[in-house]
């Protein structure tokens, strides 16, 4: 994300999934030019571990050239509670749409931003990419 | 439909359950009213399929199957339907898309066709109206940013959705104020048909007034004590629960 006008604002709000044995990373860069005053970033990044054997790393790149800048990063790492699934398989939903259930709502945020074909999609996607992988 | 016969349970290595037998027929209301650490709580959990719960000893038949052979999804296929203490928050899943999964699920098992969506929403708005939650609930995510009102109105609006044989309400009235109490209750009675049965388990007679059961039953130190009808719910609330407590020492 690069800031080149005064005023300007962005968000970037990156969500990553690891299950298995896979590692997931966000890499991302925030570049504030010199005259871009008052300019605002505010970066949110998730990530969601799928069992015991995956990683998340977050790698965020802050290049400031204007003090009068504000610039947010704020992390968070989350594991499916064992008390999600419960109440998902309670309700009579098996344990993989459960976690499919979950993992798409943890990515509601930018899925809602895609167009609707695509995020249709890109929702069965998650819940093959899942299969497998829980249990 | 439900038989418990000399159910031992342990709990991250100690005895919880010691010797519960219990028979629950459709229709029926059974009240399980407990001090705290009874284990009317792991009695719940047992029977619906929670991990961390170890039976070591004793059965439990529903509908003449083995029900701890079942998964937890397989229990709530057959009708078994848990409304939680403390229900879970589930982030970015809506209300309505969680509740056509779980009715979908169940007809699956059942050999039925899915409803689609539009099927689904006119299911759902029956049941919204007779309990009075509006529209906005329902796209809000699971019991994210619910009061505790709302959380257990949803646990009972679910139950209402997915129609169960066998209901076990874990201390539904935990944290209610008198008229969040009243809405949950009429909700409930509202569900009580002579095919349907429920375990309703709570530490306060007050609830018990406004659903009242067929049968009570006193839990302490994980065994049933005492049985009896609806005024030993009174009889409880008058003495306090220190006699059964010695009598099962």
């Amino acid at each position: 994300m690069i800031h080149l006008g005064r005023n300007t604002r962005s968000r970037i709000i990156a969500k990553g999934i690891a299950a298995g044995r896979s590692n997931s990373t966000y890499r991302g860069l925030v570049k504030i030019s010199p005259k871009a005053k008052g300019a605002r970033n505010y970066t949110q990044c998730d990530s969601l571990l799928i069992g015991e054997n995956c990683g998340a790393h977050t790698v965020p790149y802050i290049e400031c050239k204007n003090r009068g800048a504000r610039v947010e990063h704020e992390a968070t790492t989350s594991k499916i509670s064992e008390d999600q699934l419960f109440y998902c398989r309670q309700r009579g939903i098996g344990e993989e749409d459960a976690v499919a259930l979950v993992v798409n709502g943890f990515c509601r945020e930018v899925m809602q931003q895609l167009p609707m074909e695509f995020a249709v999609e890109a929702q069965k996607l998650v819940g093959v990419s899942l299969e497998g992988s829980v249990g | 439909m439900l038989e418990i016969k000399n159910l031992h349970v342990t709990v991250e290595g100690k005895e919880i359950l010691n010797g519960i037998d219990l028979a629950v027929a459709p229709g029926e209301v059974h009240a399980v009213m407990g001090p705290n650490g009874s284990g009317k709580s792991t009695l719940a959990y047992v029977m619906t399929g929670r991990t961390g719960y170890e039976v070591t000893g004793g059965e439990i038949l529903y509908q003449g199957r083995d029900l701890l052979e079942m998964a937890p999804e397989d229990r709530a296929a057959e009708g078994l339907f848990l409304a939680f203490q403390y229900p879970v928050e589930i982030p970015g899943v809506p209300n309505t898309t969680f509740l056509k999964e779980a009715v979908n699920a169940l007809r699956k098992h059942r050999g039925e066709t899915p409803l689609d969506a539009m099927q689904f929403l006119k299911l759902l708005r029956q049941k919204t109206q007779t309990l009075g939650m509006s529209d906005d609930m329902l796209k809000r995510a699971v019991n994210v940013g619910f009061s505790g009102g709302e959380k257990k109105r949803n646990e009972i609006l679910q139950m209402a959705v997915l129609e169960p044989k066998l209901a076990v309400l874990d201390e539904t009235d935990s944290g209610l104020d008198i008229d969040a109490l009243k809405t949950v209750a009429e909700g409930v009675n509202a569900l009580r048909t002579p095919e349907r049965a429920m375990l309703v388990i709570t530490h306060y007679q007050r609830l018990l007034n406004y659903i009242v059961p067929d049968h009570v039953h006193v839990l302490a130190k994980g065994r049933i004590v005492r049985s009896g009808g609806p005024e030993l719910a009174q009889e409880l609330e008058d003495k306090g629960y220190a006699q059964f407590a010695a009598a099962a020492a």
